[in-house]
């Protein structure tokens, strides 16, 4: 039995995604739920189809918020955490603020945050990233506290420089435990973009635009809304796993890709 | 330098870690070429020896020189090779081999051609686009082998570098060092627990020791080469096994 061939690692997810959607159906069905109350499946995404239109460039949006503040916070977090790794003192003066930016809820701080910095993208930018720079920062930071030590070691009787040693080694360490933050990140992205949508939107936006279907009892579309929403996160976290895959081969393939030029001398 | 410049000249050396000796001033020189091992109990002083020669730690007293040179307390004069293999493992296996370039100057097209020689010298030609998790064991200490090679030091420095391994895959690979050895021409230092494989590879045994960790007896191994499996059940075998154990048991009972 293999389980990591392609037809299954793509067929077992769809199936468990579908009987998930069988289970709601049937749950409305027997229930016999009215459909202002809660929609079956299939008049959520009814309701999703015929507000395509106006939901798909709404959803450009969002995923461009999500985007630009998911580099950002990766990109903040790895620093972050490269620096901290550095000295012990910059990582004590570090780790409190880094903890106490986690405390703070959320909600909290969309709110000011749009005081700050107006109704455009840039408070859903700074909330995305908010929420994704942690993973990614303690993550890294674990990489980067647990390379071998031996390994450490034979690089220093091999003669082996302080920068090469660095680029050669401890990076590259980071990658693994690095796309594990990206993942957690992932998930929670496309939320951080939707908080910012509800607090600080005007209205066009995919959560004003659920807001909206909300107040006029329009509820299959609210739930379509929520559908699209969902499917935002999902495929970032595919884009996440599918980068991860294409940038380590040495943890699914046992050799180099190699061009056909590249080969060795014989 | 002179043809009677030991390639690997220790000095009264000695280590003492929070009060507790871990080695006592030793003394021990190797010549050009020669395959010494060093054979002891736990704490016996052999990787604190190990470490000073290989520039990890200072000596508290004594000197260390290679080929007449001081390199007391200095590391990158060595190749070093330990029981875990250490493999980097998103490097291929050309790559593991050329590491020592890498995180020093640079890796040029030569460090790669004496890898790729390397490597398809000494069984692993089939390998070398493999990623380290994608071979076995004995496969990866030879990897780590030709890495220490390729580091283009003299003096090798070869901790317990099989003792990971099973009793039959140790055996082929104790074969298969002989056979590196005797064509590369390098000097060796070997650790190990085994008296069998310290016989079997070495031109002679330094005898150690602990509490504190020192150099107690000097075996000379006087049997021809190359070595045969055959040689490991004869009576000049065995008889220089005898005396390591009595050696070792004395020590500990004592």
């Amino acid at each position: 039995m293999n389980w990591r061939t392609p037809a299954r690692i793509f067929l077992i997810p769809v199936v468990s995604i579908l009987l998930v959607f069988l289970v709601w159906d049937l749950i409305i069905r027997i229930f016999n739920v009215e459909p202002f109350v809660a929609p079956s499946p299939g008049e959520a995404l009814g309701a999703l189809r015929d507000n395509w239109s106006i939901l798909w460039p709404l959803a450009i949006e969002t995923i461009r918020e999500t985007a630009y503040g998911f580099v950002l916070g990766a990109v903040l977090g790895f620093v972050l955490a490269v620096a901290m790794a550095q000295t012990r003192i910059v990582q004590g003066l570090v780790y409190p603020v880094l903890i106490t930016s986690q405390a703070v809820p959320i909600i909290a701080i969309a709110a000011p945050l749009v005081i700050l910095l107006g109704f455009g993208i840039w408070p859903k930018i700074v909330i995305v990233a908010w929420i994704v720079f942690f993973p990614v920062a303690v993550s890294v930071l674990d990489g980067l506290a647990n390379v071998d030590d031996d390994l450490l070691k034979l690089a220093h009787v091999m003669g082996g420089t302080r920068s090469r040693v660095f680029f050669k080694i401890r990076l590259p360490a980071t990658v693994s435990p690095l796309y594990s933050g990206l993942k957690i990140g992932a998930t929670y992205a496309v939320t951080g973009a939707i908080i910012g949508e509800l607090v600080a939107s005007t209205g066009s936006s995919l959560a004003g635009f659920q807001r909206t279907a909300n107040s006029s009892l329009d509820t299959p579309a609210v739930w379509g809304t929520t559908i699209l929403m969902t499917a935002i996160g999902i495929s970032w976290f595919l884009l996440v796993v599918a980068i991860e895959r294409l940038t380590t081969p040495w943890r699914t393939r046992s050799t180099v890709r190699r061009l056909p030029f590249r080969r060795h001398p014989d | 330098m002179t043809v009677d410049t030991p390639k690997l000249w220790v000095e009264g050396a000695s280590k003492t870690f929070e009060g507790l000796t871990a080695l006592a001033p030793s003394t021990l020189s190797l010549q050009p070429g020669e395959f010494v091992s060093l054979v002891g109990p736990s704490g016996c002083g052999k990787s604190t020896l190990f470490n000073l020669v290989s520039g990890l730690l200072r000596p508290d007293d004594g000197r260390i020189e290679i080929d007449g040179v001081d390199v007391t307390g200095q590391s990158g004069h060595v190749g070093y090779m330990l029981q875990k293999d250490l493999l980097v493992p998103w490097r291929s296996v050309v790559d593991n081999i050329t590491l020592g370039a890498a995180l020093t100057r640079g890796v040029t097209k030569a460090d790669r051609a004496q890898a790729v020689d390397f490597a398809r010298r000494y069984g692993l030609g089939d390998f070398l686009d493999h990623y380290p998790h994608a071979l076995s064991g004995g496969m990866r200490q030879r990897v780590a082998l030709m890495r220490t090679l390729a580091t283009n030091h003299d003096l090798l420095l070869l901790d317990e570098p099989f003792g990971a391994l099973d009793s039959q895959t140790r055996l082929e690979m104790q074969q298969w060092l002989l056979e590196v050895w005797a064509e590369t021409q390098r000097t060796v230092l070997f650790v190990t627990h085994d008296v069998d494989e310290s016989i079997f590879l070495s031109d002679r045994i330094l005898v150690m020791s602990p509490r504190p960790g020192r150099i107690v007896s000097e075996l000379v191994v006087n049997l021809p080469r190359p070595r045969t499996l055959q040689q490991m059940t004869e009576p000049d075998f065995i008889a220089i096994k005898r005396q390591i154990l009595d050696l070792l048991h004395g020590t500990a009972a004592g």
